[in-house]
């Protein structure tokens, strides 16, 4: 039997008293879009900082294509093809916008092509289209928005060419119609290609979100989280009629 | 004799169009070529060796930039460097090694001083990481007092040969020198490294999340950092003729945060401007020979309250602008950009 791509057995991590994920086990395929959704709190962006080593795990162990990769460093997970994004965005605030790409670009594994600094800039260049914000490129990146700065947060992270997206609430800070645009160019990534300069390899993805109308209609299953553990494991459309989902949502009714 | 024409012509051009249409870059050129020709003018030897230990630190000066500038690892231990360039080189030339291979070697002793103080540092940040480098030379200078035998104690190593006999040929040995290392500082800093050490002072767990190994780009800095200290460290050593333990000094290590912050840090031309203006100014007010570190003190904070970006950053923004669309800087007077012609107003 193969390896699943990523494979996440009992990850548990505390803060404190606190459990932010509780014995999480899932499994993602190399071409899906899987959908990360619980109430706040509820561990997932705890679980995302656990699969791209920024945290490390009390318990558990994380296998990408058959590798443990529990306890690495941050970017040697990033030159193993996962990439993420933070929720809160954190740009290099006082270089220009385009520099904060080409920093993916030189990452070992966006370079392994051996390429120029010529060819990065335009690489870096490609991917800010990508996102929708090359025409700020040489602005620096303390005069762009809450939204143009999640598009650099993508742009940053796609530069690095991944496997597997971590994205960590792509649509906040965008109006409902930017979001829109946003989730389609995120299933165009997701078909793989090129792009230009850069190269996409057709990431499998993990997307937190809370605006479920733009994920519902790009993800192939929907993970939900509550208070640190797995409450459900199954397609969108059961996801949002499931009652434990709208409870943990929507609270309980009075019926 | 068309290869000749071609070159020529290429210089010519690329002076008319890159280097005279800003006025920084022409005050660089007038630098550049003031420094080499003084001495044609000027046989002061005072003035002379007031140029040469300027030289000397504005290398100093410029590789603290390098690596707190750029990479914000606040080092306020910098005289650590310089004084390992000293002593190494000063041990070397006492065991019969001459100044040209001692300088060199001296600085790669510097270099190693780099790792030893960069592998315990990686796991601090801001305020502790300024307070335990701050520690390093002050442990060194301990142990330059354990050894006299090696060390020569409080007295330090004397002697050392000259760089060379002729004065002007020492001039020309440090200026070039200092030229050199402060070009080779500023093409790094432009470099593909430059943006990654720029992007490590900004976010290190950005960095990090982009693919980047940061251990090894903040060892480097320290290693290049303690590379060109040392490199200065030497050449005062035996501009001087003696290491002694005033290059481990405190007051060292906060004289180049002094000029950098001055001159206006992340820019390697800043602070080599800085200790042009600072150390022959600092010599000027020998003219008052009490109120010389007031006076001193009190240019430092004025400049500091009203340009806090530094001085030299401050001048230039005041006769440069970015063109809004290109961001390519012009003359102050231009109305439209001279590259994309895009209206400056």
């Amino acid at each position: 039997m193969t390896e699943p791509f990523l494979q996440v057995t009992d990850l548990s991590k505390r803060f404190g008293g606190l459990k932010a994920t509780n014995n999480v086990s899932f499994n993602i395929a190399r071409d899906e879009i899987v959908g990360l959704i619980g109430p706040n709190g509820a561990g997932k962006t705890t679980l995302l900082r656990l699969i791209t080593g920024i945290l490390k795990p009390d318990a558990g162990t994380i296998r990408f294509k058959g590798k443990n990769i529990t306890g690495m460093k941050v970017w040697d997970i990033v030159n193993l093809g996962i990439a993420g994004t933070f929720q809160n965005m954190r740009p290099f605030r006082r270089l220009p916008i385009i520099a904060n790409v080409m920093v993916s670009c030189l990452s070992p594994r966006a370079m392994k092509t051996g390429e120029w600094v010529k060819r990065i800039e335009a690489k870096a260049m490609d991917a800010l289209e990508f996102a929708g914000i090359s025409d700020m490129a040489l602005e620096k990146a303390s005069t762009l928005s809450q939204g143009d700065l999640k598009r650099l947060e993508v742009a940053r992270a796609i530069a690095t060419e991944p496997e597997l997206l971590l994205l960590d609430e792509p649509f906040g800070g965008l109006s409902p119609a930017e979001a829109d645009l946003m989730a389609q160019s995120v299933k165009r990534l997701h078909k793989g290609g090129r792009f230009g300069r850069l190269h996409s390899e057709g990431p499998a993805m993990i997307i937190i979100e809370h605006k479920l109308q733009q994920l519902m209609r790009i993800v192939d299953r929907v993970i939900v989280l509550n208070y640190g553990e797995v409450l459900l494991e199954s397609s969108p459309e059961e996801v949002v009629k499931h009652p434990a989902v709208i409870e943990s949502y929507l609270g309980k009714g009075d019926e | 004799m068309n290869l000749l024409r071609y070159y020529l012509r290429k210089v010519f051009t690329v002076l008319r169009n890159e280097v005279l249409v800003l006025p920084s870059r022409i005050v660089v050129l007038l630098f550049f070529l003031s420094m080499l020709l003084i001495p044609l003018v000027v046989d002061d030897p005072y003035f002379i060796r007031i140029l040469v230990l300027t030289s000397i630190f504005a290398i100093f000066a410029a590789s603290w930039d390098l690596l707190s500038g750029f990479t914000g690892q606040i080092n306020f231990g910098h005289a650590l460097f310089f004084g390992v360039g000293a002593y190494g080189s000063a041990i070397m030339n006492q065991h019969g090694l001459p100044h040209w291979a001692t300088i060199p070697l001296g600085a790669l002793v510097a270099v190693a001083a780099g790792l030893v103080v960069g592998v315990p540092c990686l796991r601090l940040r801001g305020t502790y990481l300024a307070l335990t480098t701050l520690a390093f030379p002050i442990i060194l200078l301990g142990i330059v007092f354990a050894f006299p035998g090696l060390t020569g104690g409080e007295l330090g190593i004397s002697g050392l040969t000259r760089l060379s006999t002729s004065r002007t040929v020492t001039y020309y040995i440090v200026v070039v020198i200092m030229l050199l290392s402060c070009a080779a500082m500023w093409k790094i800093t432009d470099s593909k490294i430059g943006i990654i050490f720029h992007a490590i002072r900004e976010d290190e767990l950005a960095v990090k999340a982009a693919g980047i190994n940061t251990t090894l780009y903040k060892l480097l800095a320290f290693c290049l950092s303690g590379f060109f200290a040392g490199i200065a460290g030497g050449l005062y050593a035996h501009f001087m003729r003696i290491a002694g333990p005033s290059t481990l000094e405190v007051q060292m290590s906060f004289q180049v945060v002094i000029y950098s912050v001055f001159g206006g840090i992340a820019t390697i031309w800043g602070p080599v401007g800085a200790v042009f203006i600072l150390v022959p100014l600092m010599e000027f007010f020998r003219l008052w020979p009490e109120f010389r570190t007031l006076m001193f003190a009190f240019v430092v904070i004025l400049i500091l309250l009203y340009m806090p970006g530094g001085l030299l950053p401050w001048i230039r923004n005041k006769v440069e602008e970015e063109c809004p669309r290109c961001k390519i800087r012009n003359l102050v007077t231009r109305r439209v950009c001279r590259v994309c012609a895009a209206d400056m107003r």
